[in-house]
């Protein structure tokens, strides 16, 4: 297959030529670089634009394709090259290269992979059925039900968050009293106050709960939450499988393969109805946890199995799906 | 929504990608990548790897910095590696700083009622001692104590001064007691525990807090700190002063109706602390930290403690120490430390007496005035002016402590710290030892921790040391087998072997009072004339001052059991130790200025069990601390005769008697601690020791705290009751409170 990419093809500008003009063009150009033989094409494609990190963009690719099957044919694009199709179906990958391509091209129907709920919300809501996700964050109610399935006892959760990504608990404490528990968002003021605010809230949390949020949780500041937490010996859940790996104790996530069964779904709906299902967040999901860290801190764990199914029941006596 | 405090975004907080982000998108862009990298500086480094290498299959092992970091609640005391409990070779008790503040323990040594085995109890002027499995009194001789791995106790009793310990009890952050002889790891102090006190991380007190208790007999404490938290220096500077009247009252005869009497008792405090601690990063592997620590004030001392007082002999207490540890972690698998700390200890006792002249006529001429057969004539004939002087138990001990240890984590299964020590102390005083001396200590240890199989850990550790108190070398070994019945129970096959030496004043004193201010003048040709305490026994006959004495040794078996288990809503933990423990060549005897009988002389044999359960229930905590202890004790030393020559079975029953006066057949505590709607919490305690000599130690402490979160602070309001269930003062008629209820009252605010 000819690399796209390095292909030395002139575009004319947006704007210059008629409509019909630009579309048999783009047409063209992509028959001919691509390498396929445009009369011979039996299966309709799905263009991808990539995150740049290659080795998550080939993984992400492959476990598309073989979800879907013969149903559509996966292609890697380039922003210049989206930025002139009139028609086809684009998967992206992160949010960056969302928006790229958003910008790029804003009549394309987009189904973002790897972006979180609050990043892709808007997007979908003001444009239903043409662009939508599959949500990589977590709904933290799982999360909390993963720490109360490893902490039976725990019934208070401690939450860090700025004043402005303090709405990402929101819905969180209002789930909470369902479940028994309750939680109380401690809000950091700036740098100087992020100890001192997860010292109070650890005097009140069972467990310190990790949302999506990077201003209270990253790399710069992760060992430092940890550690204190630790000694406290409070456990910290969430916000992601690679904090586990950093020494979070547990984690939800979405699985990489059950993503992309259910993106395939999505786009193989949006290839024969021209609309892509509700964003929504993966129907499963896998938990991560730090062996190392429960055996330090004494803290019996239970198996992920035991763990997943004790969420389950929780969700479904309740009568909630994650939202 | 429950939120606190709400004002702006921190800009600084903005500039950091999540770490979705980071591993989705940074590659994409070099630039910003390095800018990330710079701004993150050199914790990045460490966690780059982790956190952007997101797995791209679902199966990924877990690491991160986990592996490497040395300062997380694993029991470290044990054995000095971090272990999980499931295989520590030992039981170990771990209290955490919270459990002791929402208990409302108003003292140091108060907390220690909380672990199976150990008793508490004050002793002379309101004294608190602290013991496991017995065998002390006024010197807690046979623990090692340890704050933040620096050695507690002094250098010339190898006493712990629980009062003057520069310990606030707002900066624990957790108490670990390794039950059972630990010489294998710390040496031959650490001859039937360790108790290691760990401090709050500089980097978890940011910020400021401030707290005040005021309570019955005059009880006050306040506590303030402030501190902060940087990338590159963390850093703690705390204040607190402890105040106490001590006991109401003592008995003491009236010398006009004959009668015994109550009378005040002077046995209070009131100290003040300062302790400084810091660290300061170089980089994620590198770091140093720094403590120094003052202690300041007055220990009351009631002359009626002293056979020759004319005023209270209060103790003027002046140290401090210095303390630090250069910690560098080569790799994830290897990491060491160099430890250094410098303390003294200043003890100024000063006070005037009152003798009458024939008694230091006695003295002159040979004679012993405490001697019972020249008690009334001629020691204490009337006639004469008396002579007054003032004299003194000053002392001054200082230890420099050097130790490195070095941990080599060849994988999970295998694990090996090792490292060596030095410890030189010297001892000043005119009184204990007519000048200076000093003791030199050099030791190695090692521990190695090996699973050969997923449901077995062997555990294998020794500490050789030389001591110049003896000029002998000891080796003190430990080997353990931990059988891994489940991942949440295990049982535990520990032998061990440890010895005490005996410290610089019962090997070598030179025990005398010198007189100065001596009055009136007629009797100033006394002045500086020292009565030493060979000339002034009260019965030669058994006197052993001069005599060598040899170490103290234990033989220790243990087998214990520790299990979690998961329930529906709860988790219960139990731990379960059943021990026999052979103690020979045990020092026992009195250790006054008139009366100096010490000798290697008695054994015991000491069996038993502990049980220590929690159930944590939502919003509940309960926990149970219970001891058994069952000693069998002999008199195996030289024979002791009376004054006729015949063979003094009383004085050997009464050796026997002095080893076993804080050893306490049933000991334990049962608490409970509720949360409550309105942010109240509530405790209930109880604990018991049934019994000292003649007499039960029964308390229930009752404490309601509301917890207020407010936008910019958290403060606690609490109000702590102790019911004494016995009116039967303990150990001593002295101890006397007026009131069986006492009453504390305390408010906090952390900033």
């Amino acid at each position: 297959m000819t690399d796209i990419k390095n292909a030395p093809y002139r575009f004319p500008q947006r704007g210059n030529l008629s409509r019909w003009l630009r579309a048999l063009v783009a047409l063209a150009a992509l028959c001919v670089f691509s390498g396929l033989a445009c009369g011979a094409a039996t299966k309709p494609v799905v263009y991808i634009a990539g995150s740049g990190n290659a080795a998550l963009d080939k993984h992400i690719s492959r476990l598309l394709s073989e979800a879907l099957g013969d149903e559509a044919e996966l292609e890697f694009a380039t922003n210049d090259q989206l930025a002139v199709m009139e028609t086809g179906t684009v998967v992206t990958i992160g949010p960056v290269a969302f928006s790229k391509v958003r910008q790029a091209n804003r009549d394309l129907p987009i189904l973002a992979m790897l972006v979180e709920r609050t990043f892709i919300e808007d997007y979908t809501d003001h444009n239903p059925g043409q662009i939508s996700a599959i949500y990589f964050d977590v709904p933290l109610i799982l999360q909390a039900l993963t720490g109360k399935a490893i902490l039976p006892h725990a019934n208070k959760i401690a939450l860090l968050a700025t004043p402005e990504t303090v709405h990402l608990y929101e819905r969180l404490i209002d789930q909470l009293p369902d479940f028994g528990m309750d939680a109380r968002v401690f809000v950091v003021d700036n740098s100087e106050q992020l100890i001192p605010t997860l010292v109070r809230a650890l005097t009140y949390g069972d467990f310190l709960l990790a949302g999506p949020d990077s201003a209270i949780y990253n790399p710069r500041t992760i060992k430092h939450l940890l550690l204190t937490a630790y000694r406290r010996n409070r456990i910290v859940i969430g916000p992601s499988q690679a904090y586990v790996k950093a020494g979070a104790l547990a984690s939800k996530y979405a699985p990489y393969p059950q993503m992309a069964e259910m993106a395939a779904q999505y786009l193989i709906q949006h290839l024969t109805s021209g609309r892509f299902p509700t964003a929504a967040y993966p129907t499963e999901f896998g938990v991560e946890l730090n062996l190392q860290v429960a055996r330090s801190l004494n803290i019996p764990l239970p198996e992920r199995q035991a763990i997943a199914d004790y969420v389950r029941q929780q969700m479904e006596r309740a009568g909630r799906k994650p939202e | 929504m429950p939120v606190t405090n709400y004002r702006y975004v921190p800009r600084a907080y903005t500039r950091h990608p999540s770490l979705i982000g980071c591993f989705v998108d940074t590659f994409s862009n070099r630039d910003s990548f390095t800018r990330l990298w710079l701004l993150s500086g050199s914790l990045m480094l460490a966690f780059s790897a982790t956190t952007c290498a997101q797995p791209l299959t679902d199966n990924a092992t877990p690491d991160g910095f986990y592996g490497f970091s040395d300062d997380i609640p694993e029991v470290l005391t044990t054995t000095r590696l971090r272990q999980p409990k499931t295989r520590v070779p030992g039981s170990t008790t771990v209290i955490t700083g919270d459990m002791i503040r929402d208990l409302g323990i108003t003292s140091l040594a108060e907390i220690f009622r909380l672990v199976p085995g150990m008793v508490v109890t004050e002793v002379g002027s309101g004294t608190p001692v602290t013991t496991y499995h017995g065998t002390v009194h006024y010197e807690q001789r046979r623990l090692q104590v340890l704050v933040d791995g620096r050695t507690a106790h002094r250098t010339n009793l190898s006493d712990v001064d629980w009062l003057a310990m520069p310990v606030p009890l707002e900066l624990i952050e957790r108490i670990e007691v390794a039950r059972g002889p630990n010489s294998a790891a710390y040496g031959i102090n650490a001859f039937l525990a360790t108790i290691n006190i760990i401090t709050r991380d500089p980097a978890d007190t940011a910020g400021v807090e401030l707290r005040a208790v005021r309570g019955s007999r005059d009880h006050a404490r306040v506590f303030s700190s402030v501190g902060g938290a940087g990338e590159d220096f963390d850093w703690r500077l705390a204040y607190e002063k402890r105040k106490f009247e001590g006991f109401d009252y003592q008995i003491e005869r009236n010398p006009d109706t004959g009668e015994n009497e109550k009378a005040p008792f002077h046995d209070g405090h009131d100290l003040n602390v300062f302790t400084y601690d810091s660290r300061l990063k170089f980089s994620p592997d590198l770091n140093l930290e720094l403590r120094a620590g003052v202690v300041d004030g007055i220990d009351e001392e009631d002359q009626f403690k002293e056979s020759v007082a004319s005023e209270n002999p209060d103790i003027d207490v002046r140290d401090y120490y210095l303390h630090t540890k250069f910690n560098v972690t080569t790799s994830e698998n290897h990491f060491f430390h160099v430890m250094a700390g410098y303390q003294n200890f200043d003890r100024r006792r000063r006070w005037a007496i009152e003798l009458p002249y024939a008694a230091i006529n006695c003295l002159q001429n040979g004679l012993s005035p405490f001697d019972e057969r020249n008690y009334s004539d001629p020691c204490f004939a009337v006639g004469g002016d008396p002579v007054t002087a003032r004299i003194n138990s000053d002392s001054e001990d200082s230890r420099l402590e050097l130790e490195f240890q070095d941990t080599v984590i060849f994988n999970d299964d295998l694990k090996l710290v090792s490292g060596i020590g030095y410890r030189h102390d010297v001892y000043r005083s005119e009184t204990f030892f007519n000048g200076r001396g000093t003791n030199d200590q050099s030791r190695i240890f090692a521990n190695v921790e090996y699973t050969p199989i997923q449901w077995l850990t062997l555990n294998a550790g020794g500490n050789w040391e030389y001591t110049t108190t003896t000029h002998e070398g000891y080796f003190s070994p430990r080997v353990a087998a931990n059988f891994l019945l489940h991942p949440n129970h295990v049982i535990r096959f520990v032998y061990s072997k440890a010895v005490r030496t005996p410290d610089g004043f019962e090997q070598d004193p030179d025990y005398g009072f010198t007189l100065r201010d001596v009055g009136p003048p007629q009797y100033a040709n006394l002045e500086g004339f020292r009565v030493e305490s060979d000339a002034s026994q009260s019965r030669p006959y058994l006197q052993t001052l001069g005599r060598e004495l040899e170490e103290e040794t234990i033989e220790s078996r243990e087998i214990s059991y520790f299990g979690q288990f998961p329930l529906d809503q709860a988790i219960f933990s139990l731990e379960v130790r059943a021990f026999d423990d052979k103690l020979r060549d045990m020092i026992s005897g009195l250790i006054t200025f008139d009366d100096w009988t010490i000798d290697n002389n008695v054994s015991m044999d000491q069996k038993g069990f502990e049980v220590e359960a929690t159930v944590e229930y939502p919003g509940t905590t309960f926990r149970i601390a219970y001891g058994y202890l069952d000693q069998d004790d002999w008199y195996d030393g030289p024979e002791i005769l009376d004054a006729e020559g015949n063979i003094n079975d009383d004085k050997k029953a009464k050796n026997v008697r002095l080893l076993g006066r804080l050893s306490v057949r049933h000991s334990g505590s049962v608490a409970v601690i509720q949360d409550l709607p309105w942010g109240l919490k509530a405790s209930a305690a109880t604990y018991w020791a049934d019994e000292f000599e003649y007499s039960e130690y029964q308390r229930l402490d009752f404490r309601l705290a509301k917890w207020i979160h407010q936008s910019s602070y958290t403060a606690e309001l609490a109000f702590t009751m102790q019911h004494y269930v016995h009116d039967i003062p303990v150990l001593s008629e002295d101890n006397n409170i007026n009131q069986a209820n006492q009453f504390f009252f305390e408010a906090g605010v952390r900033f």
